[in-house]
C-alpha cells in the first residue's frame, strides 16, 4: 500500500519532464500569414519569416522634421488616390441601368397603347351582287337583281374612342410615376451600395490600423517574455490576436471587393476594380420622423402611381358606362339593278338594342376595381408607414450612435490615447497600457463607421420614399402580357 | 572683517580666481583638470587645543578607520566638529522645508499651525496635490529646546475633521490627538489649542492621526535641541524626511489607498530634485533620517564614509550602544541620527537601498523606448494612424533578460534648468540628474575653498568643475573622464 502511494507520486520514466520553465526557451514564434495576406499589401502588415530575423526590414523610418517641426505621415488615401465619387456612378447609372430605359419604354408602351384605342373604325367597302341567276325579263340567268358596291361605316357613340384614349394616356401617366420610382430605386440602391462600400473601405482601413497594434502586441509580449514579464501562454494568446487580425483585414478586404462590384452591378457598367471615396458623416440636419413621413406621404412616386391609376380606373369606368350606348353602322352605296335595268342605291342604317346586355357586368366590375384601387392607395400609404416606422428607427438609432461616437466617444478616446502617448514619453505608463488606449481608439472609429454605414443607407431610404431594388424589372401599371396587349384595347 | 568673512569677498568679487589660479580652471573650462596641479591647498584647523587633524589613526581628512576599535576616536566615534559645544547646538537644516516661527508669550513659544491641502513641487513643474501644513509638504519645522513651554494653535483649513499628533512627546494625554481616544476632531474651520512642556530631547514629528491624511502627507519635523549640548559638538545638524506616494500616471492627486508607491521623496522633492546636503571637509556632520513612508521601510546607505547611529526618535543612544554602519534600517515612523567625519571630498550618494525607491514611477522597459529608430514623437506626430512596429529584433534579445537598465527617462530643458539653478549643484558632473532619482539625495563634502565658491560666491561655475578639481587633488585625475555635457 505504501510502496503503491508512494510510486504515485514519484515522476514517470515515461514522460520526461518538461523543459517549460527550467531552462531558457525562446519565445514562442510569430505565426506565419493566413492565405491571401501577401496578396493585399505587400507594404503593409507584418510578415513573420520575411522580418522576424530583421534581415530584409528596414526598421520605421525616422520622423521628417522641416524647421524643427515634425511633418506628420500621410496615410490618408483620399490624398494618394482620387476615386470614384457618388455623383459619377450615378451619372453612370442613369445611363446604363436597363431598368431605368425598362422603364420609359413601359410609357412609350402606355401611349402607344392610347393612340391605338383613339383610332376611329375604318369604314368597310363591300360588294354585293344579289340573287345572282334569278330570271329576268329577256334574260335568263341574269347576273342578278342588284351588282354594286357599299360602303359601311361605324359611327362611334358616346365619345368611345376620346375615352379609350384618355383611359390609357392616364395608364402612361401612371406609368410616368412608375418610372419615377424605378429611377429612384436605381439612384437609392447607388447610393446604399456606394456607401456600403466606402465603408467597407474605411473599414478595411481602420483594421490595418488595428492589426499594426496586434503585431505591436505580439512584439511587446515577446519583449515583456524576455523581461520575464509575461508567460508563454501569454505570448501564445498575443499570437491568437495577431493572427485574429489579420483574418479580420482579409474579411474586410473581401467585403470592400463585394461591395464595390454589387455596386457597379448596379451601375450596369463593367469596372473590375477601384476606390470610392466621399464622405460618410451626413451634412445637414438630421430628419424627423415626422418630416420623413410627411415627405414620403406627399411625393412618394409610388403613391402617386397609385393615385393616378385611380384617375385611370375613373376612366376606365366612364368607359365601360358608355359601352352599351350603341353605335350606328350605317350602309350606302350604288349598283346596278338588272332586273330594272338601271342603277340603283342602296343603304342601311343597323344599330344594336341594348336589350340584354347593357354593359352592366363590366360596369359594376369597373366600379368594383376602382373602388378596390381606393383601398390600394390607403394600403401603399400605410406600407409605407410601416416600412419607414423600421427604416427610421434604423437611421435614428445609427445617427444617435453614431454622432456620439463623432462628438464624444472617439474625441475622448483619441485623448486618452494622447494622453497615454505622453505619460509613456514621461516615463509614467507602460507601453501595454498604450496600446491598450490605441486599440479603444481604433475600434471605437471602427463602431462609428459600421453605425455611419447604416445611417447613410437608411438616410437614402427616408429620403428616397423607401424605394430600392434597382435591378428589379421595372413594373408597369398592369402586369406584362396581360390581356390589355390585344391588338384593339378599349 | 574676519578672515572668513574676507575671503568670501574676494570669491563674490572673482580676484581669488586669477590669484589662485584654480578657480580659473573651474570658470574657463576644465581641462586643466586633467593636469595634477601640485600644492593643493591643504586643510588648515583653526586655532584650537582640542582639534586635531588624526586622532588615534583616524584623520579627520582623510578616509581612515583609526587603530582601536575600543578607541574614542575609532571610525571618528568622538572626533569633534569644528564647533564650540559653548555656541550651543548647531542649526538644523532641512532642506526644502520652511521652518515655523514662533512668538514668545510669556515664557511660552506660541506657533500657529494650520492643517490645508497644498500644492507641492516634487519635480520642475510637477505640482502633486497632497495634504501638509502652512502651505508646505511637509508642514514647516518646530524647532525649540528642551524644558520650553509651547503652545500650538492648530487651525484646521481642511474640508474635514483633523487630529494633531506630537509623535514621541510624553504629554498630557488630552493633548495626544489620538482620534476620539483622548480628543474631538477638529473641525473644518475649528481651531485647537495644544499646550505642553518638553521635557525631552530629540528627533520629533507632528502628524494627522487620520491615517489617510497621513498617507497623503501630512507631517512635520518637531526638532528639540538638548539644553545641555551632546559632545561632541556637531557642525552640520540635517534633516531628511522620507515619504512615498502613489501617484497614477497623467494625474496629480496621490492615490492614499495604494498598496504600491511610484513617487519618492526626501523633503517634499523627488531625486534629482533633491537638494543636496554640502558640508566642509572635515566637518562633523549629523543627519537626521525621518521614514514617514506609509509602509514602506528604507534601507538607507551613505557612500564613501561609515557613521554611527547615535540615536533614534526616541531619545540619543549612549555612546556605548553606538554602532557603525554603512547601511541603517529606517522602519515606517522611525527617525535615525547618523553622525559622521566628512572625510572623504566628493559628490557622495545618499540613498534608500530598494531597487523599485530608486527611480519614480518605474514602468516596463518595453515599447518604442526600447527598440531601434523608434520614438514616441512619431505616434504624437499623427495619432489617427499609428507607425508599422519593427519587429525586427536585434542580437541583443539573445540576452534572456534584455534590457534591466531602464531607458527613455526623459528630461526638458525647463526641467534640467531648475535642476541647475540651484546652488547647492554647483560644480556637479554634467550628468548627475541621471543618476539621483527617487528617494536619494547627495551629500557634498568640499574643501572650504570649493565650499565657498559653491555656496557664497556669485560666480559661474562650469558643471563637472568642481567634481574634477576634487578627483585632481585627492583623486587619480589622469584616470578621470568628464561627464559627457550634452543636453545637460
Ligand atoms: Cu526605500
Amino acid at each position: 500500500m505504501f510502496c503503491t502511494a508512494a510510486s504515485a507520486q514519484m515522476p514517470s520514466v515515461d514522460s520526461p519532464a518538461s523543459a517549460i520553465g527550467r531552462t531558457f526557451t525562446p519565445p514562442p514564434p510569430m505565426p506565419s500569414a493566413p492565405y491571401g495576406l501577401e496578396q493585399l499589401d505587400p507594404s503593409g502588415p507584418l510578415f513573420p519569416g520575411a522580418r522576424i530575423d530583421g534581415s530584409d526590414f528596414g526598421g520605421t523610418p525616422a520622423p521628417v522634421y522641416v524647421d524643427g517641426e515634425m511633418i506628420a505621415e500621410q496615410f490618408s488615401m483620399e490624398t494618394e488616390v482620387q476615386g470614384y465619387r457618388l455623383e459619377d456612378f450615378l451619372t453612370l447609372a442613369a445611363q446604363n441601368n436597363p431598368t431605368i430605359r425598362q422603364a420609359r419604354l413601359q410609357i412609350s408602351a402606355q401611349t402607344a397603347k392610347a393612340l391605338q384605342a383613339g383610332l376611329y373604325p375604318n369604314p368597310t367597302l363591300n360588294y354585293i351582287g344579289e340573287q345572282i341567276g334569278v330570271d329576268v325579263e329577256g334574260d335568263k340567268d341574269s347576273p342578278g337583281e342588284f351588282q354594286g358596291m357599299t360602303v359601311t361605316q361605324r359611327f362611334v357613340t358616346a365619345g368611345k374612342l376620346k375615352l379609350s384614349r384618355e383611359k390609357y394616356m392616364r395608364r402612361a401617366h401612371v406609368s410616368e410615376h412608375l418610372a419615377m420610382a424605378q429611377q429612384f430605386r436605381v439612384c437609392n440602391d447607388v447610393r446604399i451600395h456606394f456607401f456600403r462600400a466606402l465603408a467597407a473601405r474605411e473599414i478595411v482601413e481602420l483594421r490595418k490600423e488595428l492589426l499594426k497594434t496586434a503585431e505591436d502586441s505580439a512584439v511587446t509580449a515577446r519583449e515583456l517574455y524576455n523581461q520575464g514579464q509575461a508567460t508563454r501562454p501569454q505570448v501564445r494568446k498575443s499570437s491568437i490576436a495577431l493572427q485574429r487580425a489579420r483574418l479580420d483585414v482579409l474579411s474586410a478586404e473581401n467585403h470592400y471587393r463585394e461591395s464595390f462590384r454589387r455596386l457597379v452591378a448596379i451601375v450596369g457598367v463593367d469596372l473590375t476594380d477601384g476606390v470610392v471615396s466621399g464622405d460618410l458623416m451626413p451634412q445637414g440636419e438630421p430628419l424627423s420622423y415626422q418630416e420623413a413621413m410627411s415627405l414620403v406621404l406627399t411625393e412618394s412616386p409610388e403613391l402617386a402611381a397609385a393615385r393616378a391609376k385611380l384617375a385611370a380606373d375613373r376612366v376606365t369606368l366612364s368607359r365601360e358606362q358608355v359601352e352599351w350606348v350603341p353605335d350606328i353602322v350605317a350602309e350606302g352605296g350604288a349598283g346596278y339593278n338588272f332586273e330594272a335595268k338601271e342603277t340603283t342605291a342602296a343603304a342601311g342604317v343597323s344599330i344594336e338594342l341594348p336589350v340584354f346586355d347593357r354593359n352592366q357586368g363590366t360596369i359594376r366590375q369597373a366600379q368594383l376595381d376602382y373602388r378596390r384601387q381606393q383601398e390600394e392607395i390607403r394600403r401603399t400609404e400605410l406600407m409605407l408607414g410601416q416600412q419607414m416606422a423600421n427604416v427610421y428607427q434604423q437611421y435614428l438609432t445609427a445617427l444617435q450612435i453614431a454622432t456620439e461616437y463623432d462628438r464624444v466617444i472617439i474625441p475622448e478616446a483619441r485623448l486618452a490615447y494622447q494622453e497615454l502617448l505622453e505619460s509613456y514619453k514621461a516615463n509614467r505608463v507602460d507601453w501595454p497600457t498604450v496600446l491598450d488606449a490605441q486599440m479603444d481608439y481604433f475600434d471605437s472609429r471602427l463602431t462609428r463607421v459600421q453605425h455611419l454605414e447604416q445611417v447613410r443607407t437608411n438616410e437614402v431610404l427616408v429620403r428616397g420614399y423607401l424605394l430600392h431594388g434597382g435591378l428589379m424589372a421595372a413594373p408597369g401599371p398592369t402586369p406584362p402580357g396581360h390581356i390589355d396587349a390585344v391588338a384593339k384595347p378599349r | 572683517m574676519s578672515n572668513t568673512e574676507q575671503r568670501r569677498g574676494f570669491l563674490k568679487a572673482g580676484s581669488i580666481a586669477a590669484a589662485t589660479g584654480f578657480v580659473s580652471n573651474l570658470l574657463g573650462g576644465n581641462a586643466a583638470a586633467q593636469h595634477p596641479i601640485l600644492n593643493s591647498p591643504s586643510p588648515t584647523l583653526p586655532d584650537s587645543p582640542t582639534l586635531n587633524s588624526e586622532y588615534d589613526g583616524f584623520s579627520r581628512f582623510k578616509p581612515s578607520r583609526g587603530l582601536d576599535p575600543d578607541s574614542d576616536y575609532y571610525i571618528g566615534k568622538l572626533v569633534p566638529g569644528f564647533r564650540k559645544a559653548s555656541d550651543g547646538p548647531a542649526p538644523f537644516e532641512a532642506p526644502d522645508v520652511p521652518k515655523m516661527p514662533y512668538k514668545m508669550d510669556g515664557g511660552v513659544k506660541v506657533f500657529e499651525l494650520v492643517p490645508m491641502a497644498v500644492e507641492q513641487e516634487f519635480h520642475p513643474g510637477v505640482k502633486m496635490n497632497v495634504y501638509g501644513y502652512n502651505g508646505s509638504m511637509p508642514g514647516p519645522t518646530i524647532e525649540v529646546t528642551q524644558g520650553d513651554r509651547v503652545r500650538i494653535i492648530v487651525t484646521n483649513e481642511l474640508p474635514e475633521d483633523t487630529f494633531m499628533h506630537w509623535h514621541g512627546f510624553e504629554l498630557p494625554v488630552q493633548y495626544d490627538g489620538a482620534a476620539t481616544l483622548t480628543q474631538n476632531p477638529i473641525k473644518p474651520g475649528k481651531t485647537k489649542v495644544f499646550e505642553f512642556d518638553i521635557h525631552e530631547e530629540g528627533t520629533f514629528f507632528y502628524h494627522s492621526h487620520v491615517a489617510m491624511q497621513e498617507a497623503f502627507g501630512q507631517v512635520g519635523w518637531f526638532i528639540v535641541h538638548p539644553k545641555k549640548v551632546f559632545g561632541p559638538p556637531v557642525d552640520r545638524d540635517f534633516g531628511l524626511l522620507f515619504q512615498n506616494f502613489h501617484i497614477p500616471p497623467t494625474h496629480t492627486i496621490s492615490d492614499s489607498w495604494a498598496m504600491d508607491w511610484n513617487w519618492h521623496t526626501i523633503n517634499g522633492k523627488s531625486g534629482p530634485y533633491t537638494t543636496p546636503l554640502v558640508c566642509k571637509h572635515g566637518e562633523r556632520v549629523r543627519v537626521r533620517l525621518l521614514n514617514f513612508s506609509p509602509m514602506q521601510h528604507h534601507p538607507v546607505h551613505l557612500h564613501g564614509h561609515t557613521f554611527w547611529v547615535t540615536g533614534h526618535e526616541g531619545a540619543r543612544i549612549p555612546k556605548s550602544a553606538w554602532v557603525p554602519r554603512n547601511n541603517e534600517l529606517v522602519g515606517v515612523a522611525q527617525a535615525s541620527c547618523f553622525e559622521l567625519i566628512a572625510n572623504n571630498p566628493g559628490d557622495w550618494i545618499f540613498h534608500c537601498h530598494m531597487v523599485h525607491h530608486m527611480m519614480n514611477h518605474m514602468v516596463k522597459q518595453v515599447g518604442p523606448r526600447i527598440r531601434d529608430d523608434a520614438s514616441v514623437d512619431q505616434y504624437l506626430a499623427n495619432l489617427s494612424s499609428r507607425p508599422q512596429v519593427d519587429a525586427s529584433r536585434s542580437a541583443k534579445f539573445d540576452v534572456p533578460g534584455y534590457p534591466q537598465k531602464m531607458q527613455g527617462m526623459e528630461m526638458s530643458s525647463d526641467f534640467m534648468k531648475a535642476i541647475w539653478s540651484r546652488k547647492e549643484v554647483r560644480g556637479m558632473r554634467a550628468n548627475y540628474p541621471m543618476s539621483v532619482k527617487g528617494l536619494m539625495t547627495v551629500l557634498r563634502v568640499l574643501p572650504d575653498d570649493l565650499y565657498d565658491l559653491v555656496m557664497n560666491s556669485d560666480q559661474d561655475v562650469e558643471k563637472g568643475a568642481v567634481f574634477a578639481e576634487i578627483v585632481r587633488r585627492f583623486g587619480d585625475p589622469s584616470k578621470y573622464e568628464a561627464a559627457p555635457k550634452m543636453m545637460m
